[in-house]
Order: C-alpha cells, then sequence, then structure tokens
C-alpha cells in the first residue's frame, strides 16, 4: 500500500489550497490509505488551535477541525519547526497532537514517508 | 511500487485554471510524453482546475487545453475532475450516474468524468508517479 505524502505550503485562508490538501488525506484514510500531512512554509498556519469558527465568519472551513479529523482517522500530521520560528509560532499554539519536527528534519520526513508527494 | 513488472502508471493533479498559466499546458505535454513512453496516465482536476473540462474552449493564441484533454483521453489516459469543486463553479447537473460513472453536464468535454475525490484518491493508490501542478498559485 502506498504512502501519501499531503505537503502544505499554504496558510488556511486565504486561498482553497490547504482545504482541498487535507481534505484529500481525509478522502485518502478513510479508503485505508496511510497518510502523513506535513506542513511548512505558511503551511504551519493551518495547524493552530483555537480557530473561531471561521466556516460561520469568513465562509472558510476551519483548517483545526479537519486536522483533528485527519488524527482520529489514523493520519501522521506533522509542523515544520524551521517554519514555525520564522514566523513566531510556538508549539503550545498548535493542536496538541500533532508533531512539531526539529529544524532540518522535515527534509528528512518528506523522503521517509512520502513514496506518493501531492503538494498543496 | 504498483507497477513493477508490468505498465508503469503516472497521476497527475491540476490544480488551477487554464490560460490564466501554462500549468495546463505542461501537465498535457507531459502526459502526452509519458503515453508515448508506455505509462497509464491518470489526470485529475482539482480546484480551479476543473475549468479544464469546459466545452468549447477556443483561445486564439495559446494551446488550447481543452482539445489537448480530448487527445489524451483518445490516446488512452483516464481523466476525472472533482464533483465538489465542479458543483461549485457551476458545471454539475444532477446527481450521478452509475451506468455513465459520472455526474451529468453539458457544460464538459466527454473527456472529462465528473467523479468524487475517492476518484483521486484510487488513483494514488494504484501509481508509481504523483504529480501535483498549479498548487502553487
Amino acid at each position: 500500500m502506498s504512502k501519501i505524502l499531503v505537503l502544505i505550503t499554504h496558510p488556511p485562508f486565504g486561498h482553497e489550497n490547504t482545504f482541498a490538501g487535507l481534505y484529500v488525506a481525509s478522502a485518502a484514510l478513510s479508503k485505508g490509505l496511510e497518510v502523513t500531512v506535513a506542513m511548512t512554509g505558511d503551511g504551519v498556519y493551518a495547524g493552530q488551535k483555537g480557530q473561531v469558527d471561521p466556516l460561520a465568519n469568513i465562509n472558510m472551513p476551519s483548517t483545526e477541525d479537519q486536522i483533528r479529523d485527519i488524527l482520529d482517522l489514523g493520519g501522521r500530521t506533522i509542523v515544520d519547526q524551521d517554519s514555525m520560528s520564522e514566523r513566531g509560532i510556538t508549539q503550545e499554539e498548535l493542536i496538541e497532537e500533532v508533531e512539531v519536527q526539529p529544524l532540518g528534519k522535515i527534509q528528512d520526513v518528506v523522503l521517509d514517508e512520502g513514496e506518493i508527494i501531492v503538494t498543496f | 511500487m504498483v507497477g513493477e513488472g508490468k505498465k508503469k502508471t503516472m497521476t497527475m493533479m491540476l490544480f488551477t485554471g487554464p490560460y490564466g498559466s501554462q500549468y495546463a499546458d505542461h501537465m498535457c505535454r507531459i502526459a502526452d510524453r509519458a503515453l508515448d513512453k508506455g505509462y497509464g496516465v491518470q489526470i485529475f482536476l482539482y480546484g480551479d482546475g476543473v475549468h479544464s473540462q469546459l466545452k468549447g474552449q477556443n483561445p486564439k493564441a495559446f494551446f488550447n487545453v481543452g482539445e489537448a484533454l480530448t487527445k489524451l483521453a483518445e490516446k488512452g489516459a483516464v481523466i476525472k475532475s472533482c464533483v465538489r469543486c465542479s458543483t461549485a463553479r457551476g458545471y454539475v447537473e444532477g446527481e450521478f450516474n452509475e451506468k455513465e460513472e459520472r455526474y451529468p453536464s453539458s457544460k464538459t468535454i466527454d473527456a472529462v468524468k465528473i467523479y468524487s475525490l475517492y476518484g483521486y484518491v484510487e488513483m494514488l493508490g494504484n501509481t508509481d508517479k504523483a504529480i501535483t501542478l498549479g498548487s502553487s498559485n
């Protein structure tokens, strides 16, 4: 069975990309595929907790809810610490179950986990 | 990998529409070359990528993406598009047709079947290579 790596590089709102990528991750998990979601660059904002009902407020889905669904379905989610540091985001601001990968390690995860890599 | 000892398969996902950028052109040209090299080619149109399925495209100077997709399908490429994205953009005109395995639309070329996102997941679960184009906009 192929390992799928969904690479999220866009912020959660303003573009459809992040929602679309997380939607692919959920669909793949629900069909029994092994999925890792890696958030890097502005994609790290997708992992922030405490999003206040964006669907009601700005008509964009909550990426926090999507990531929690992915975790419930057995998916792995990782965030690039390097990108977090650049943007002043701390681990305490992220969804608790999201893994923070140390500086430079995101590339190893992409290579190890991504037989099939799809980028958003 | 799934393709060992048999025909290899490549899956391409297009996330942006035609003409505003050349991603659709690049995808079609890569797909055509892959077919010539003996690959099985699977294409999924996602997000604004579904606009490439519009019937009657008539660019005066640009590469005609609708015609290219039709030629790719004639050469054996499997091409599907996301029903959620297609519905949002006004393409879908009814419920899923089991016989034709597609959602109906009079606005799209025959080469592309409007389908659920699971169509893309099935492609990813059965491929040797995967490429995404147009998601960096």
